[in-house]
């Protein structure tokens, strides 16, 4: 009996004006969508792999230990996602690559590399153009695939209910359960045929170009959100039924449906991220973060020069005694000197690290409020599949931070191997001086596993099937109890 | 009869439900948004006193002449509140140096030169384009887009408009009311318009009590004030809006004129709304790029101003050759050895000479030769900025000036993008408003120029020595841009209220014909 109203209500939507109109709209965005794409991503790919090689080719150039220390990796870069027209996620306002530290010299030591804090591209921003949204998946998916199941559902029964039809069906031995499971089949399976028909057409026109290699773990990741994006659409398809069957006029029913869609798809994903960063605690702006870090780095400085003085003043007194003090006097200059510059890059990168964390705790924190809207939820689940956004620059940060560990691990094992260094990492005269073997340096490389992305869109995920269920169960209680 | 018709329309309407519903979303959006926007101004304020109170400390530490690095900003608008345009995202710092000149954006920078210059002048700096957006105080709540109360009228009450008119028409003839209502002795016209009045005093409604909340919420931020002008671009964006929703209004009733069936009509209405809103604005700034990237152009733009340079470097070389100093500016070693003629001191090489050096002795017949030589390399390289900033200024209307233009153009197909640039130049905050601050740091930049000329700063010791103590900064012009008056921005906005006003005129016209002619 599901089936034959199933197959109904299909017939009924295939045929009518709002489907025609819903094909047109998706698949002219989806393959706006790929074209935007094909034109624009082989050259970021291409961009990014002459950086990349240039950067490694000046890091294997280096065979000095100290100044493989001291000029540090070289830049790293943040490698541009495949599933780039899935979500824009701003990733041009977020860095693509690792910066370093500020650097300086004094009584003739210069400081170590340090990783310094990753500068957001302001002036990607600063344009003349005018200010809009790109036309990825997440804009079609979120806007699009909540509009159109609302148009399908919202006279589902207020409207069969205003000519009278509901109680003719009800009248046959059909449970309300099974009408309600009907319906919403029926708009969900229309919704997504024409979807799926879109998809199709974009991912038949990615594929075309050889420079947008889709690897399998590219497929599953498209898989999920394919998934991700019907369940979001069965959301919608529910709530659309509540209202319709909570309401006596299908007029209303629209308004209704159209005020929430307003308010929840395209005012609260942005005003409440905003709103909720006002009673947060306010993070540090950039010049007491700078100041602060400046006063930390002074200290240190002032200490560096008392112990000096003391070593000096030491030195005056010894000077007379043997060689084989001096020698070792010698050697503690070049210790307060290791311990200046490694202490200056663990401030400096200390102070990185904190700042950065507060401002993303901050939008973090925010982001979660901005999960009441299920487009939001859609938004950073998609984000984080095609490996785009903010957790996406989290995510590089931390490959980023796990590569200058190695980096650093290699260069005191390194110098652990030669018997004739002093070992004092830092200092150019304290370190050995054997040249290193260019293929021994450990390289960076940006890779994002299938379970990285799966991880970071796991709970946004759960969260889109909870939605799911309560909507779909909110909507057989209304129907169950509904008068016709 | 017309006032009859008009008053039961509005009965209709105020009473029904969906007006209601309408009306407490748009006053609840507009509360909770105006007091994000209200935090939002207070930040990009108080960004903007802390980055003045740094410059001024920068520049009061500056200890020559030729090290002077002036940056000027623009103040916030607090007219973003309703219409952010490039406001919030277009970039509010803007360097004041002698050697580029001020620019809406810097293409050269974009493709590098073909060759590499070894020193050269004017290396580094080929043109000065504001940087550094006034913002929040974490950047990357960036990510969450903000929402200006336009948009709010743009997405919210334009629906309305069309859920007022898609059954105006139709839904009369399916239930039989229109035939009783011509029955009467009443035009066709007279009750078109008759419903047309009436759906914009209810749309209206809203517009104005929202706006009156906006208001009331802004009287309790301190900080944020108006002044009459202001009220006067507040009145000329609700006179937009009003105009804008007839659009919608009109666009409504003339699917309900021509649609048979409520459904149909219904249907139409949404996609169309869809579509104009929120899809054709930014899909047109998304996939159309009809300037391009215009490569050959900045290239050989970036050769023209290598030519300027290189004839630059020509007069300085041949100057050089008639003074006795010979070694690498700034410092001249080679005449003049660092230990003997220098006490202490520093420089930023590159392109203009800045400096700042402590002589051992300012009686040195070579000091006036440096006097000389500074003189003429801060005039040539002035006058060589100005040369480059043709060119440059030439190139930024072929480019992105250009590319800003057609975005426009193309996304004004949309009445709602036309409402949107009408309110933002209403507001001050339009591609108009930010070449006025270009203009204005241009001529401040002249300004300092002449000032610098008046106190005779580049042929004095002060120049390039701290020998004769620190400098009195006060001799600074002080910037402040002055927006343009209301009288200019009306002028602005008027070609898209024009447009707009067209399609409403079209529309009722449209609707009006085929009304006339239409079987009931």
């Amino acid at each position: 009996m599901i089936w034959h109203i199933v197959t109904r209500e299909l017939y009924d939507h295939l045929t009518s004006l709002r489907f025609a109109l819903t094909t047109f709209i998706l698949v002219a965005l989806m393959v706006t969508n790929a074209v935007v794409h094909l034109q624009t991503h082989p050259e970021q790919v291409r961009k990014y792999s002459e950086k990349v090689i240039a950067s490694q080719n000046e890091l294997k150039s280096r065979t000095q230990l100290y100044t493989l220390l001291r000029n540090g990796p070289g830049k790293l870069y943040k490698r541009p996602a495949s599933l780039a027209f899935i979500a824009d996620g701003g990733e041009a306002f977020l860095p693509n690559e690792s910066v370093s530290g500020y650097a300086w010299t004094l009584y003739g030591t210069t400081s170590l590399w340090s990783l310094g804090y990753p500068r957001l591209n302001m002036n990607t921003i600063s344009t003349l153009r005018p200010n809009a949204m790109a036309i990825d998946w997440v804009f079609i998916i979120t806007y699009l695939l909540s509009f159109i199941p609302f148009l399908f559902t919202f006279d589902a029964i207020s409207g069969e209910r205003e000519r009278g039809t509901l109680l003719l069906c009800l009248a046959n031995s059909i449970s309300r359960s099974t009408l309600l499971v009907g319906k919403f089949l029926g708009s969900l399976i229309t919704v997504l045929i024409t979807f799926y028909f879109a998809v199709l057409f974009n991912l038949t026109i990615i594929s075309t170009e050889s420079w947008t290699q889709l690897g399998a773990a590219d497929w599953g990741r498209l898989g999920l959100i394919v998934l991700i994006a019907s369940c979001y659409t069965g959301i919608f398809t529910a709530v659309g039924l509540i209202v319709s069957a909570m309401t006596r006029e299908s007029r209303l029913s629209l308004v209704m449906l159209l005020l929430i869609w307003v308010t929840f798809v395209v005012f609260m994903p942005s005003t409440l991220g905003t709103l909720s960063s006002k009673w947060m605690s306010p993070v540090q702006s950039h010049y007491q973060f700078k100041t602060a870090k400046d006063a930390a780095i002074d200290q240190l400085k002032s200490s560096i020069r008392n112990q000096q003085e003391t070593l000096k003043a030491r030195q005056l007194k010894s000077a007379d005694t043997s060689p084989d003090n001096a020698e070792r006097i010698d050697i503690s200059e070049l210790e307060i000197w290791q311990d200046f510059v490694n202490k200056d890059v663990e401030i400096q990168e200390r102070f990185n690290r904190q700042y950065l964390a507060e401002q993303s705790a901050q939008v973090l924190r925010a982001r979660q409020i901005t999960r009441c809207s299920p487009a939001a939820i859609v938004q950073y689940a998609l984000e984080s599949m095609a490996g785009r956004g903010f957790n996406r620059h989290l995510q590089f940060l931390e490959h980023v931070n796990f590569y200058v560990r190695q980096f650093r691990d290699f260069i005191v094992e390194m110098d652990r191997d030669d018997p004739e260094s002093l070992h004092i990492i830092g200092v150019s005269d304290g370190m050995s001086k054997k040249p290193i073997s260019p293929e021994a340096i450990p390289i960076f490389e940006d890779k994002l596993t299938f379970q990285d992305t799966l991880n970071s869109a796991m709970m946004d995920m759960i969260l889109l099937i909870l939605l799911l269920s309560v909507s779909l169960s909110g909507a057989f209680l209304v129907f169950l109890r509904a008068d016709i | 009869m017309f006032w009859t018709l008009i008053r039961q329309e509005l009965l209709i309407h105020l009473m029904s439900a969906r007006f209601f519903a309408a009306v407490v979303i748009t006053l609840v959006l507009v509360v909770a948004n105006t007091y994000v926007l209200i935090g939002a101004h207070e930040e990009r304020l108080s960004d903007y006193s802390q980055r003045e109170a740094e410059n001024r400390e920068n520049v009061n530490r500056t200890p020559t002449y030729s090290y002077l690095k002036l940056k000027i900003q623009r103040s916030p608008n607090p007219l973003s509140l309703f219409s952010a345009g490039l406001e919030t995202h277009f970039g509010s710092e803007i360097d004041i140096l002698f050697d580029s000149m001020p620019s809406l954006s810097n293409p050269l920078a974009e493709v590098k030169p073909d060759e590499e210059y070894h020193w050269l002048f004017a290396k580094e700096y080929t043109l000065s384009s504001p940087t550094a957006p006034l913002g929040l105080k974490n950047p990357y709540l960036r990510l969450f887009s903000q929402i200006d109360l336009v948009f709010i009228f743009q997405v919210v009450l334009s629906l309305l408009a069309l859920l007022f008119a898609y059954d105006a028409i139709a839904g009369d003839r399916e239930t039989g009311t229109l035939r009783l209502v011509l029955s009467h002795p009443v035009g066709r016209g007279n009750i078109l318009l008759a419903k047309y009045f009436a759906a914009m005093i209810c749309l209206l409604l809203p517009a104005l009590m929202s706006l009156l909340l906006t208001l009331i919420q802004c009287s309790f931020a301190p900080l944020l004030q108006f002044s009459t002008s202001d009220y006067l671009r507040i009145g000329g964006i609700v006179l937009t809006t009003i105009v804008y929703l007839s659009v919608f209004y009109l666009i409504g009733l003339l699917i309900s004129t021509i649609t048979r069936l409520t459904a149909t009509s219904l249907m139409l209405c949404m996609f169309l709304w869809v579509v104009l809103v929120l899809v054709y604005p930014n899909w047109s700034r998304f996939a159309l790029n009809p300037v391009g990237e215009m490569r050959a152009e900045k290239i050989s733009a970036n050769r023209q101003i290598a030519q300027i340079r290189e004839e630059a470097n020509r007069q300085r070389d041949s100057f050089l050759a008639s003074t006795p100093l010979k070694g690498e500016p700034p410092l001249f070693t080679e005449t003049l050895p660092l230990d003997k003629f220098y006490q202490s001191g520093g420089f930023l090489r590159g392109n203009f000479p800045r400096l700042h050096v402590e002589l051992k002795n300012t009686v040195d017949p070579l000091v006036l030769d440096l006097r000389r030589y500074y003189d003429f390399a801060a005039t040539l390289q002035i006058q060589t900025a100005e040369k480059i900033g043709t060119v440059g200024q030439h190139l930024v209307s072929q480019t992105s000036f250009r590319q800003a233009r057609w975005d426009e153009r193309l996304m004004k197909l949309s009445p709602t993008s036309l409402y949107m640039f009408a309110t933002s130049a209403w507001a001050g905050t339009d591609l108009d408003s930010m070449i006025d601050y270009i203009r204005a740091a241009q001529t401040y930049r002249t300004a300092l120029i002449n000032a610098f000329h008046e106190r005779n700063a580049f042929a004095s010791l002060q120049w390039f020595a701290t020998n004769q103590g620190t400098i009195d900064w006060s001799i600074l012009p002080r910037f402040h841009f002055q927006r343009a008056e209301v009288s200019l921005s009306a002028q602005r906005a008027l070609t898209d209220m024009f447009l707009l006003l067209g399609t409403n005129i079209v529309l009722f016209m449209a609707t009006f014909m085929i009304f006339i002619k239409v079987e009931i």
